[in-house]
């Protein structure tokens, strides 16, 4: 049988995952501008605007300990392989760092870029309040999206204006659409795509350059539609939680002793990235980009609503768990990550309500795949009610 | 039932080494069984054996695991070796634990999870609802039906990895055995504070109480309440439903389970004379075998059943 | 130095206390015993067995220098602890008395590791430590050793036959052993395994070595020092050609022998 039209698509988008320091240099030899991030509450439609390609910077996997001289020992991974990419100059080529301010581990590792790997002059800082779900958040990001937007301006040299922004918005929105499409095949009966290959084209669209994703994943699409789609088998599992490029962890729930079949994931890498969209075709750019990016689903560090302590991104797990109904939740979070555990707190008594099984799996560097793999398949025990 | 020790302590490997065994229950006759069954727990530290005939148990072992796959040969070994039963004339044998994929004489591998939960209620009674495993490599709190079925769990975060097998280096710093230092750490009510969150601290911490002269019984108790506490916050973290049992290779150590209980405000069920409770997963494992067997030869179509789960 | 006098070089660590008695600049004896949470009986032990090997009588010695972080607590009557020197100084000294081109030496202990340097009298110039996370390598490879069911050395010599780079968690000691448990469990070389233990206890090693410059020559010092795959993977870390002390355990204790005579610091 020959490979499906989609399967091209879906081995280069792996590719791109895998070599993006080449895939991101090929557009450097086109002439391109490229920014780094480090985390996605970056307004990347002012950088795309501006003509410069945002690429999020990801983690290689290297067990290296050298970053403990630069940032604390119980820093999570994720954030020590990022600032020791910075001082390997792995991404040299880069011609801008931003990042929001997040979480604290992601801000160190981006102050080590900065202070240490050569990129003083070419990083920006965009200051994002933490409790976003007032009218004092959206007001202070109008002066701090302003200045990054001079920033930015600066930088490309060459003004940044309404109808720039407007394009980025579209091709932006467009992307994201493209993307809950792709996803939204996991809630049919047969699917035509499995959970790890869409997570891999949702992890590459955020080290590309969104005209091209948006072509792949329409040419994606368009191959799904037309082909024959198969059951998912076994069990229905959901992932929840905080970033991850680690795509073994996705391809190992799906070659379990048991049958389980990944139907959606929770996370920056994921679905948070692209589940909202900005307002189009609204005189003030920079609100439009303010509203969209406040209405997302907000990472842990920024979920809190004053007064109630309510928390906006459980109601958008159920809804998930009410469209893509998982018999099981997977919660995947970094070692010392202090946000996501807190969530976990609150998040558990809401699934053993709903009768869903979960279980938690800590990351790190590496993959210790059989107490990983233990524990799913312990969790797919307890939700096919295995007993002697 | 006497625990025979098979290999015994070797002392000159200092108090590291685990008391290796095996035993049997020479009033049973497996030539006269109709099911015989096995489970391999391949754990981290020790594996372990348990042969069922007719679902009782008949030969189980307890042996030091150096690689998975040659330590489950062992366990098994030992468990036969003292009769003349052989491996080929087991129907069914079902490996758990870590290592449980490195076991290639099993028919099927299960998690310790669902066999902890089955193990204990087969021994304890249908009353458990909360299982401690606590073992050499990692901690679980399972929560289980009255039928032994597992409904949720928790595995230890890395932060409390190990505690088991930093208990028996920890023997070995201080020169006792670590079948007793359980027993000296209660003798002292009074002692310094150590971390209660990483291990890694508190043995550091521990050992800069050399300096301070106090009696080495006290440092054990130190010692024995951080790793106590630090595996009841993860016990509380999962919830505990009484009845509350504990089995691992530490629940043989009263200097954690009498802390753990005291911490906790919940009194375990009693250990059982005649059980290990560190072979409590192996039983499992052999329960799920024996029931494996079962149905195989009830049920004509079993084989075309993808991974022969079965829904309780 | 000691002008010719019998004298006792005593490091007493957190795991080992071990005794050298030297004559000049002659060793004439050394031994290693566990620590356990007796230093003074260990000292003892120490102690008795080098006079008894070397066939004197402990009256015929002029005095002991201690060491090593209990340095103060064997300064009991029985023993006559004349003066003590701080373990790095005495880490200092010993090392240039050893290797006279050195002006770095790593001590890679039981519980601590740390980094000397020190000018072309062996006076200690600066001194680094490892961060809390990173104690306890040498009581891990222990751990890890009686795990995989080999002595240490075994494990050392293991290592050096891995053919598959494999990593495992670096954090502490705590990731590297659920990781290296892992590995062995998925069925991974035993061989790879202990390898892949010996570059996490070197990346922690190097990551300490950061924040002090390493002035050439370089040697290694410390129980673990006898790890050749360590020392391999900790060269090409720091990117620099190291080299093993002989002795590597002892040098403490040299350093110390070498200071009596001198004034109290």
């Amino acid at each position: 049988m020959t490979k499906k039209g989609s399967g091209a698509i879906l081995d280069r988008f792996r590719q791109i995952t895998e070599k993006s320091h080449d895939y991101a240099k090929s557009l450097k030899g086109k002439g391109q501008l490229l920014a780094g991030y480090m985390c996605t509450h970056v307004p990347e439609e002012i950088l795309y605007a501006a003509g410069i390609v945002p690429v999020r910077i990801l983690s290689s996997h290297v067990s290296q300990a050298m970053t403990r001289s630069y940032i604390h020992e119980t820093y999570c991974s994720f954030s020590h392989d990022c600032a020791y990419q910075g001082l390997q100059h792995n991404y040299d080529y880069l011609d801008l760092i931003a990042t929001s301010s997040s979480c604290i581990h992601m801000s160190e590792a981006f102050n080590v870029w900065v202070r240490f790997a050569g990129f003083q002059q070419k990083s920006f800082l965009i200051p994002y309040p933490h409790i976003i779900q007032t009218k004092p958040a959206g007001d202070f990001l109008v002066a701090s999206f302003g200045e990054f937007k001079q920033f930015v301006e600066k930088l490309a040299k060459k003004p940044v204006t309404d109808d720039d922004l407007e394009r980025a918005i579209k091709v932006y929105n467009h992307n994201r659409r493209l993307l809950k499409r792709l996803w939204e095949f996991l809630r049919r009966d047969q699917p035509p795509v499995t959970g790890p290959e869409v997570a891999t084209a949702t992890l590459a669209s955020q080290v590309m350059d969104k005209q091209e994703c948006n072509e792949m994943l329409e040419q994606l699409i368009q191959s799904l539609e037309a082909e024959p789609g198969k059951a998912p088998s076994g069990v229905r599992l959901m992932v929840t939680g905080g970033a991850c490029d680690d795509l073994g962890i996705f391809d190992l729930m799906e070659h379990l002793n048991y049958s389980a079949s990944l139907i959606f994931i929770d996370s920056c890498t994921a679905a948070r990235y692209f589940w909202f969209e900005v307002p189009e075709d609204r005189p003030d750019k920079l609100k439009a980009l303010i509203e969209g990016y406040l209405g997302r689903i907000p990472c842990p560090a920024k979920d809190n609503v004053p007064g109630t302590g309510e928390k906006k991104r459980f109601r958008f797990i159920q809804q998930f768990i009410e469209d893509f109904k998982p018999d099981g939740v997977v919660f995947l979070y970094q070692r010392f990550c202090s946000p996501q555990p807190m969530d976990i707190v609150a998040l558990k008594p809401i699934l053993q309500k709903l009768g869903i099984p979960s279980t938690e799996l800590e990351l790190d560097t590496t993959l210790p795949i059989t107490q990983f793999g233990t524990q799913l398949e312990a969790l797919i025990e307890i939700i096919t009610r295995v007993a002697p | 039932m006497d625990f025979v020790p098979i290999l015994g302590v070797n002392r000159k490997d200092g108090y590291w080494k685990m008391s290796e065994y095996a035993s049997i229950n020479n009033k049973l006759d497996w030539t006269r069984a109709k099911m015989i069954a096995a489970g391999v727990d391949s754990g981290a530290v020790s594996s372990k054996a348990v042969i069922l005939l007719d679902g009782q148990p008949y030969a189980w072992s307890h042996v030091t695991t150096r690689t998975p796959k040659e330590s489950a040969l062992r366990a098994i070994n030992a468990a036969l070796a003292q009769t003349d039963l052989k491996l080929e004339k087991i129907h069914t044998i079902v490996a758990t634990g870590r290592g449980r994929t490195q076991v290639p004489f099993a028919r099927q591998a299960v998690s310790e999870i669902a066999c902890g939960a089955a193990g204990a209620v087969r021994i304890w009674g249908p009353s458990v609802r909360t299982v401690l495993d606590a073992g050499g490599q990692s901690c679980k709190a399972i929560h289980c039906t009255e039928k032994g079925r597992a409904t949720d769990f928790l595995w230890n975060d890395k932060c409390a990895a190990g505690i088991g097998r930093s208990m028996e280096s920890f023997a070995d710093l201080v020169k006792k055995e670590v079948s007793e230092i359980g027993n000296i750490s209660l003798q002292s009510d009074k002692f310094p504070k150590l971390s209660d969150f990483c291990p890694v601290y508190a043995q550091s911490e521990a050992l800069d109480l050399i300096r301070s002269k106090i009696p080495v019984e006290q440092l054990i108790a130190a010692y024995h309440y951080a790793m106590a506490k630090r595996i009841s916050t993860l016990v509380a973290r999962s919830g505990v439903k009484e009845d509350f049992v504990i089995i691992g290779g530490l629940a043989k150590n009263p200097g954690i389970t009498d802390r753990v209980e005291s911490i906790l405000k919940v009194n375990r069920l009693a250990p059982k004379p005649d059980w290990d409770p560190a072979l409590t997963p192996a039983l499992g494992a052999a329960l799920f075998a024996d029931s494996f067997s079962r149905r195989q030869q009830s049920d004509t179509t079993y084989g075309a059943r993808m991974s022969g789960i079965q829904s309780c | 130095m000691n002008n010719g006098k019998i004298v006792v070089g005593l490091d007493a660590g957190h795991i080992t206390t071990k005794a050298l008695i030297m004559s000049g600049r002659e060793i004439l004896g050394y031994r290693a015993v566990p620590t356990g949470f007796d230093v003074v009986a260990a000292a003892e032990t120490a102690l008795n067995h080098v006079v008894e090997t070397i066939g004197i009588s402990r009256r015929e010695l002029a005095g002991i220098v201690s060491t090593g972080i209990f340095r103060d607590v064997v300064k009991v009557p029985a023993l006559n602890v004349t003066m003590t020197v701080p373990e790095y100084v005495a880490d200092a000294k010993g090392a240039f008395f050893l290797n006279k081109s050195s002006r770095t030496v790593i001590d890679i202990g039981g519980n601590i590791h740390k980094a000397m340097h020190y000018d072309q009298n062996g006076n200690l110039l600066d001194v680094i430590q490892n961060d809390k996370c990173a104690d306890g390598l040498g009581i891990f490879y222990t751990r890890m050793a009686k795990a995989i069911g080999l002595s240490e050395q075994e494990m050392s010599e293991l290592a050096l036959k891995s053919t598959r780079d494999v990593s495992i968690a670096i954090q502490c000691a705590l990731s590297a052993e659920s990781e290296a448990i892992d590995l062995m469990c998925q069925g991974v070389d035993s061989a790879d395994v202990a390898d892949a233990i010996s570059k996490f206890m070197s990346e922690r090693v190097a990551a300490m070595c950061t924040y002090m410059p390493l002035t050439k020559e370089i040697v290694v010092a410390g129980g673990l020092a006898k790890s050749p795959a360590l020392v391999k993977h900790l060269s090409a870390l720091i990117k620099q050609d190291v080299s093993v002390l002989n002795l590597p355990e002892y040098v403490g204790a040299i350093g110390a022998a070498i200071s009596y005579g001198e004034s109290q610091i």
